[in-house]
Order: structure tokens, then C-alpha cells, then sequence
């Protein structure tokens, strides 16, 4: 593996750890198995790109990427919570439509960002290349999530909303509406999505419609693979591990990307395999599986 | 206090499974009583509580609380004067969650929840000295997974939890069921300490005569979703197992069948 291709994964894994941390607080804390986060993705990013093309602050435009996020994630939680929509479907349901409300707000399924100045650009004019400043951003961006969402859950609401995920009985015996806490942690994890979706395009230079695709499997691999390195018995050994595990995954993806028998070698259009590999694995063998947890 | 006004309940109606699990339920209970609650299985006790406890809503009458009609209210906001604990003793508490988190639920009741710390060191101060009171051994270990407990143990900590915000009533669903016989007795004296000092209104649903005689300043036994035997006051005095028993038998029209009731 180049050194490239080395700092590419941290850069990844960094930026993508946000996606995980969302993906984490619906499968993992809600217990919610909410899909719709592979449209909040592309949703986040698109609102993102229209902003900026629009002459609007590529800061501001991030943060009304995490709105458009947090607006799906409340799409799908009404879906389920009012409507009675099994939550799977509720989440699919919200991510194809989301497909079309994205190539309407964007006009167009792909749409470049190039020469445009984006939220790295200030760290660039510091003397750092483009992959060191979106290093630098990413990190600074998933040390903020991840500390705001330990703080989070220790709070009243957190408390609240991670009794939900496991005891859903006596979270309404304790007077606590389930309604209220899938509403504020769905949309929240969307919200996490959608900025990530929008630092993505940024980095990426460019949104495009069908980005999303496979989000949720890398995310949950993220998790998975985050608590076999670190067992989640606390909040915050469970936070620090989804941003190892988001690392580790893209590290991992990006050695299998580099790595060649003969002839063969892994195309990125293999990467979906490669994913979906990794988490029968971590969730499967029952060594691992114990050592992960999964098998409550 | 709490009172049902012609209350009916049907599960699965107009099929062929229908079964009318409380039909035309009148009861009134008032502020400060026990009422042990007893009768063979499907004879609708669980289902009463459940309808004042609000997880199911009947198909007709009314549930009042302190004259107000609180039919339509949901369980959750219900929570705020009712306080339940459950035959499942894993039902009661979060089991991802530490001990102190899930006091500081039980704590935050009736209150909103927002930004706040769920539990800071006022309340953790508080937590201790209610946890030393089981001399369970538990306020040594407040920051130990609720998971790690045992059923008893979970048990008494759910009890704790919900009178903790200051219920009116107490709903026990069984509390006692799932638990070894002298883990039970240890469940059944703190629930008399809580009930007696906190000076609440109670509603114990039971298979157990004697628990019912014991605990009961009034006994209700239910046959068929109605109350068919109620007695309180000069006439619940010395009652005796036995007495009971004999009411059952000829209320039934038949033996007892249900070993849980001889047993006891």
C-alpha cells in the first residue's frame, strides 16, 4: 500500500467516522435499523453542492446539509412512530424517495464543485496540501461529533433515548414518550449523515446522485469492526471505537484495493463485496461473534 | 383515587379468537388501600391493570383518577402517578445501562428531559443512601451495568425506580412470580416498607392466597373478567387461606385445578 493510498484511508476513515457515529446511534443505541441513511447521505451532499454553487458560505452550506439529513431521518421516523410502517421499510421507503427529491433539489445527477472554494480551503491557505487539510478538518470534525454525542448520552434525553433502544417497557413506565426519543435520535443520526454527505462532496469536489449507495453497510462494518477492537461496555469506549473501527474498515478496504495475486487484483467496483464480506464475517463466526457482542 | 366505570375489553373482536378479557368492570378504589388481587389465569387481572396502567385502552367505559378521565391518556403520561413494576424481572430496567442511569430515569419522571446531566453528584449522593436501604450491597456498585444484576436483584431496583419520582399508585403485576421463594420474601417486605412509608395506594395482582392475605387490606378476586368476590374492611378480618379457597371453589363451581393457588 502507497503511502497515498495509507493517507487516503485516514482521510476516509476520519471523514466517514461521522457516518458511522449516525449509523451507530440508530442501530446500536435506538436499536432502530434505519436505512434511510443511504439517502441522507447523497441528500446532505446535494444540498451541500447546490449551496455553494449559489455563492452561499461552504461552512453554512454543510451545516443545511445536516438539516437536509435530519429532515429525512424525520421523514422516516414518522413513517414509523405515526404511521405504523415497519421500520426497515419506513427508512427504505424514505431513501428512494429521497432519490428524486435529490435530483430535483440538484437539477441534475451529478454536479461539480470544481473552482469553488470549499471548507478546506481556509486550512489549504496555512500551507497545507488538499489531502493534509482534509486530514485535518476530518479529524477535528469526528473528535466534535464524537465528544458531543458521549456528552449526549450521558444527558437527560440521552439517558432517555438509550433506554429506548433497550427496553422499550420501561422506558414508557418511566413516562418517557418512545415516539419523541425515535423522532430525536433517527433525525439526529440523519443529521450526522447528512454532514458527512456534505464534507464528502466537498472533499470529493463534486455530488452525485447515486453516492449514497452502500452507505449504511460501511457504517454498520464501521461499528462492527470497532467493537471486536474495543468492546462497547461504556458509551465512550463504544464512541472511540466507532471512529477505530471507521478507520480500520477504510484501511482494510484500502489494502484489499492494493493487493494482487497474478493477474487479479480487486477493482473498486468490488468494494460493495468486500464490505458485505467483512460484516457476514464480524457478525458470523462465532468466535468473533462473541468477541463482538452481537450475540446478546 | 382510581376508578373504572363500566370498563370492557375485547382482544382479536370478531373473530373467531375474540375473547372478552373484561366485560363491564366496575371498581373504585381508594386513596391508601392494598388491594390484593386474585384469580385463576385469564380471569382478566392482569388486563386491569394493564387498562390503568394505560398500555391497553378499553373498548368502552371510562378510567378515572381522581375524578378525572384519563381513558384516553397515554401510558407514558400516565407515568407520572402510576408507578409499575412487572412479573418479568429483566422488564423493568435497562439492562445496557448502569444502575445510576436508571435511577436517574426513574428520578427525571414526570419531568422533561432535555440537556441536563442524567446524573450528576447531588443525585448520585441520593441514589446512595436509597440503594443502601435494600442492604442489597448495590450502592457500591452504581456504576455497574443493570445487566450484571440477578432477577431479585433487578427486581428490587425496579421497585425502587417506581416509587421513586412520588407515584399515587403502585401497580405489582406479579412482581414476586418469577423470583425463588426467599427472594420473593425479600421483594414482598421492601414493597410493604415503600408502600407504608410512601404512604401509597397499591394494586397487587397475585396467584398467591397468601401473599393476598397477608398484604391485602382489601381482596378482589376476579373470575371471568368481573370482580366476583370484594372484601375489605370488618369482614376481611380474619379471613383465612382456607376462606378464600372455599370462595374460589364456589365461584368456579368446581375444584381448584391450578396448582399455583394449592401451593401456596
Amino acid at each position: 500500500m502507497t503511502t497515498y493510498a495509507l493517507l487516503g484511508a485516514v482521510e476516509h476513515g476520519l471523514m466517514f467516522s461521522l457516518m458511522a457515529l449516525g449509523v451507530f446511534l440508530t442501530f446500536r443505541a435506538l436499536d432502530f435499523p434505519d436505512l434511510s441513511v443511504d439517502g441522507s447521505f447523497p441528500m446532505g451532499a446535494a444540498v451541500c453542492a447546490v449551496c455553494i454553487t449559489k455563492g452561499i458560505n461552504p461552512y453554512a452550506a454543510v451545516v443545511a446539509g445536516g438539516f437536509a439529513g435530519a429532515g429525512l431521518g424525520f421523514v422516516t421516523a414518522f413513517l414509523n412512530t405515526k404511521l405504523k410502517i415497519l421500520n426497515l421499510l419506513a427508512g427504505i421507503l424514505t431513501m428512494i424517495a429521497s432519490y428524486s427529491v435529490i435530483l430535483r433539489i440538484m437539477g441534475m445527477p451529478n454536479l461539480p464543485l470544481l473552482g469553488y472554494d470549499t471548507i478546506f480551503t481556509p486550512i489549504e491557505n496555512l500551507g497545507f496540501s488538499p489531502q493534509i487539510a482534509a486530514i485535518i478538518f476530518s479529524a477535528c470534525a469526528a473528535v466534535l461529533a464524537g465528544l458531543f454525542l458521549i456528552w449526549f448520552f450521558h444527558t437527560d434525553m440521552g439517558l432517555a433515548l438509550r433506554a429506548t433502544g433497550d427496553n422499550m417497557k420501561m422506558v414508557r413506565a418511566q413516562g418517557i414518550s418512545t415516539d419523541r426519543m425515535i423522532f430525536i435520535g433517527v433525525s439526529f443520526s440523519n443529521g450526522l449523515v447528512g454532514l458527512c454527505g456534505a464534507i464528502a462532496a466537498q472533499s470529493l469536489g463534486f455530488s452525485d446522485v447515486n453516492m449514497g449507495i452502500g452507505t449504511v453497510v460501511a457504517g454498520l462494518a464501521s461499528v462492527i469492526v470497532g467493537e471486536a477492537v474495543l468492546s462497547s461496555r461504556s458509551v465512550l469506549r463504544a464512541v472511540i471505537g466507532v471512529i477505530l473501527g471507521s478507520m480500520i474498515y477504510r484501511m482494510a478496504i484500502a489494502y484489499a484495493l492494493s493487493f494482487q495475486i497474478g493477474d487479479f487484483r480487486f477493482s473498486p467496483g468490488d468494494l460493495n463485496m468486500i464490505t458485505a464480506v467483512i460484516v457476514v464475517a464480524a457478525l458470523t463466526f462465532p468466535g468473533m461473534r462473541r468477541k463482538v457482542g452481537v450475540g446478546k | 383515587m382510581i376508578e373504572l366505570v363500566n370498563v370492557r375489553k375485547v382482544f382479536n373482536p370478531k373473530t373467531v379468537n375474540e375473547n372478552v378479557a373484561i366485560k363491564g368492570l366496575n371498581l373504585k378504589i381508594e386513596k391508601g388501600e392494598f388491594v390484593a388481587v386474585i384469580g385463576s389465569n385469564g380471569a382478566g387481572k392482569s388486563t386491569m391493570l394493564n387498562l390503568i396502567a394505560g398500555i391497553l385502552s378499553p373498548d368502552g367505559g371510562q378510567v378515572l383518577a381522581n375524578g378525572r378521565d384519563i381513558t384516553a391518556l397515554a401510558d407514558y403520561k400516565r407515568a407520572s402517578f402510576i408507578g409499575s413494576v412487572f412479573q418479568d424481572p429483566l422488564s423493568g430496567t435497562a439492562k445496557s445501562l448502569t444502575i445510576e442511569e436508571n435511577l436517574a430515569i426513574a428520578l427525571k419522571r414526570g419531568h422533561g428531559r432535555w440537556f441536563r446531566k442524567g446524573v450528576n453528584r447531588k443525585n448520585r449522593q441520593f441514589f446512595t443512601e436509597k440503594l443502601a436501604t435494600l442492604g442489597l450491597g448495590l450502592e457500591n456498585r452504581l456504576k455497574s451495568n443493570a445487566g450484571l444484576l440477578s432477577g431479585g436483584q433487578r427486581q428490587c431496583l425496579t421497585l425502587l425506580m417506581a416509587v421513586m419520582a412520588n407515584p399515587e399508585i403502585l401497580l405489582l403485576d406479579e412482581h414476586t412470580a418469577a423470583l425463588d421463594p426467599k427472594t420473593a420474601e425479600l421483594v414482598m417486605s421492601l414493597t410493604r416498607k415503600l408502600v407504608e412509608e410512601m404512604n401509597l395506594t397499591c394494586l397487587m395482582v397475585t396467584h398467591n392466597m397468601k401473599q393476598a392475605i397477608e398484604f391485602g387490606s382489601r381482596i378482589i378476586m376476579m373470575h371471568g373478567g368481573e370482580v366476583v368476590v370484594d372484601v375489605s374492611g370488618a369482614e376481611r378480618q380474619g379471613l383465612k387461606v382456607a376462606d378464600l379457597m372455599h370462595m374460589f371453589e364456589q365461584v368456579r363451581g368446581e375444584g381448584i385445578e391450578d396448582d399455583k393457588l394449592l401451593l401456596s
